[in-house]
């Protein structure tokens, strides 16, 4: 009886982890022991670091996506199907379209949802860069500004110690936001307040969730003439006179609130009953080493749905991957895991339209912030455009 | 004036440590035959690439990686799924197993591609 793979997710965690599968049980997929599964709700792969840029006009649609079929390994068996229920105890999930896929083991790879209906007049007042109409939106917004203030906020998942979708995202945009505005001319008649909420993970009123990066972060905006505050957590929004109120008891007025909403896990996970994470918000309890699910049997998470300290982005599922398909590998022929996660997430992150600045961090060490440089926002530019897509398919 | 003993630079005001004669002195045979000039020269010619380096140029090298390896691995991931398979198979398969792969959806869908690419390249000639 061969034992069955099944992956739920076709996001980068999922494909680049299938690929890594194949290749790491390459033997048993060839006697035909082992089948290897993924899931997804959708026959497309979207690369979602680029919505960021879709709300500067700077990606196209036709370019961040690409089949998933052409991402997978032939070796694996790909359906376009949307997993509606978890049947943990039975080892086996159900489908929309009727279907019951039995596993011996699961990966949960199914990423995260945006929620910004979770705070009053968000959903109505608000703009954000994490999902492509959204950025739509924001875009034409950000273009036709001529005059008034951008007011940017970050919420983050009220489970404690768990991050927003890409930690350093907010900045990004904010830096990217002030060249945009610069190169459109309008940049002296419109002001940008960056807020930072006042918990942020294990940091209070703070501007970043690491501290070395937030002591830069002053500098950084002052240079810019990017006003910032700190201790500035959303907690409604009045969508027709369009003010922002903090929960401290701030009210901030704006002509464009460029907020990182609330999130949540997908609804199959939510109802799963494999979360203890308060909220409604799904994530799902994670041993920080293994990646294995607590109180579940042979199930692994991946990416932006674990309740880890780690950032909810593409660089967390690189180093996850092979420590997932490592410890499968190994429960199969060992009847152990063998490999450990040591928080590590690596990424450039793009500091304005053209400049770049790779880091890394784990759970032992924070990003050391370095000048950004044209050359780190060439690789940023690089991959994007094309060794992102070579990461999917598990070859970097 | 002569620089007090121990110090190997000194003349320009450099202050001489340690570490900077251990460098002065591992770079000595490539600065006695003109070798280190070559070095210099490929650091400014990195320099200058990074200078002619923009976006739009690193974008075509990217979708020129993209195109590249997307090609080669769909490529040798057919062949290797092919291979395994054939070598599952005790024997050699018969002609008449030969066409009924032939016939099969999958394979008309392949030989289709491979046809086409043929009449591609007739068009370019």
């Amino acid at each position: 009886m061969s034992k069955r793979i099944v992956i739920v997710g076709g996001g980068v965690g999922g494909t680049m982890l299938a690929n890594q599968l194949v290749g790491k049980l390459y033997p048993e997929v060839l006697r035909g022991d082992i089948t290897i599964t993924l899931l997804s709700n959708s026959p497309d792969h979207y690369y979602k670091p680029a919505f960021m840029y879709v709300a500067f006009n700077q990606f196209f649609a036709e370019e961040l996506k690409r089949p998933e079929r052409s991402l997978l390994r032939p070796e694996i068996t790909f359906a376009v199907e949307d997993v509606t229920r978890f049947e943990f105890p039975a080892q086996s999930l159900q489908t929309r379209s009727g279907k019951r896929y039995s596993y011996d083991f699961l990966v949960i790879a199914t990423g995260c949802v945006p929620a910004p209906e979770r705070i009053e007049g968000l959903q109505e007042a608000g703009d954000h860069f994490y999902q492509y109409e959204p950025a739509r939106q924001l875009a034409q917004r950000l273009s036709t500004i001529k005059k008034g203030r951008i007011f940017i906020t970050v919420s983050f998942p009220q489970t404690p110690n768990v991050p927003h979708q890409c930690g350093i995202a907010p900045v990004e945009t904010t830096l990217m936001l002030d060249d945009f505005l610069r190169r459109r001319g309008v940049r002296d008649h419109v002001e940008i307040v960056y807020t930072y909420p006042t918990v942020a993970q294990l940091l209070r009123n703070c501007l970043f969730l690491q501290r070395p990066t937030g002591n830069v972060l002053p500098a950084i905006f002052e240079q810019k003439n990017i006003l910032y505050q700190r201790g500035f957590t959303l907690s409604h929004v009045d969508a027709d006179q369009k003010i922002a109120y903090s929960a401290e008891g701030d009210a901030q007025p704006f002509d464009i609130l460029m907020a990182t909403p609330p999130i949540r896990a997908v609804d199959a996970v939510l109802q799963s009953g494999a979360s203890q994470a308060p909220n409604n918000e799904g994530w799902l309890p994670t041993h920080h080493e293994t990646l294995q699910v607590y109180g579940l049997e042979n199930v692994y998470v991946i990416g932006d749905t674990v309740d880890l300290p780690v950032s909810k982005a593409g660089g967390a599922c690189h180093n996850q991957a092979p420590v997932i398909a490592n410890n499968i590998a190994g429960e199969i022929r060992l009847g152990s895991t063998v490999s450990v996660y040591d928080g590590r997430v690596q990424a450039v992150a793009q500091m304005g339209l053209n400049a770049g600045m790779p880091l890394w961090y784990d759970y032992a060490h924070d990003v050391l912030p370095t000048p950004p440089t044209k050359l780190g926002g060439l690789l940023r530019n690089g991959f994007n455009r094309g060794l992102y897509w070579a990461v999917a398919r598990g070859m970097l | 004036m002569n620089p007090p003993d121990g110090n190997a630079a000194g003349a320009d005001g450099i202050p001489a440590t340690p570490g900077l004669n251990n460098l002065m002195e591992k770079l000595q045979p490539l600065i006695d035959n003109g070798r280190l000039d070559n070095l210099v020269d490929l650091l400014s010619l990195v320099s200058d690439t990074v200078d002619l380096l923009d976006a739009a140029m690193v974008e075509k090298l990217a979708q020129l990686f993209e195109n590249g390896t997307a090609a080669i691995w769909t490529v040798s991931n057919a062949v290797r799924v092919a291979k395994a398979e054939v070598s599952a198979q005790s024997s050699a398969p018969g002609i008449l197993a030969l066409l009924k792969l032939l016939n099969e959806e999958d394979t008309r869908k392949g030989v289709a591609v491979a046809l086409k690419t043929l009449n591609v390249i007739g068009r370019q000639l």
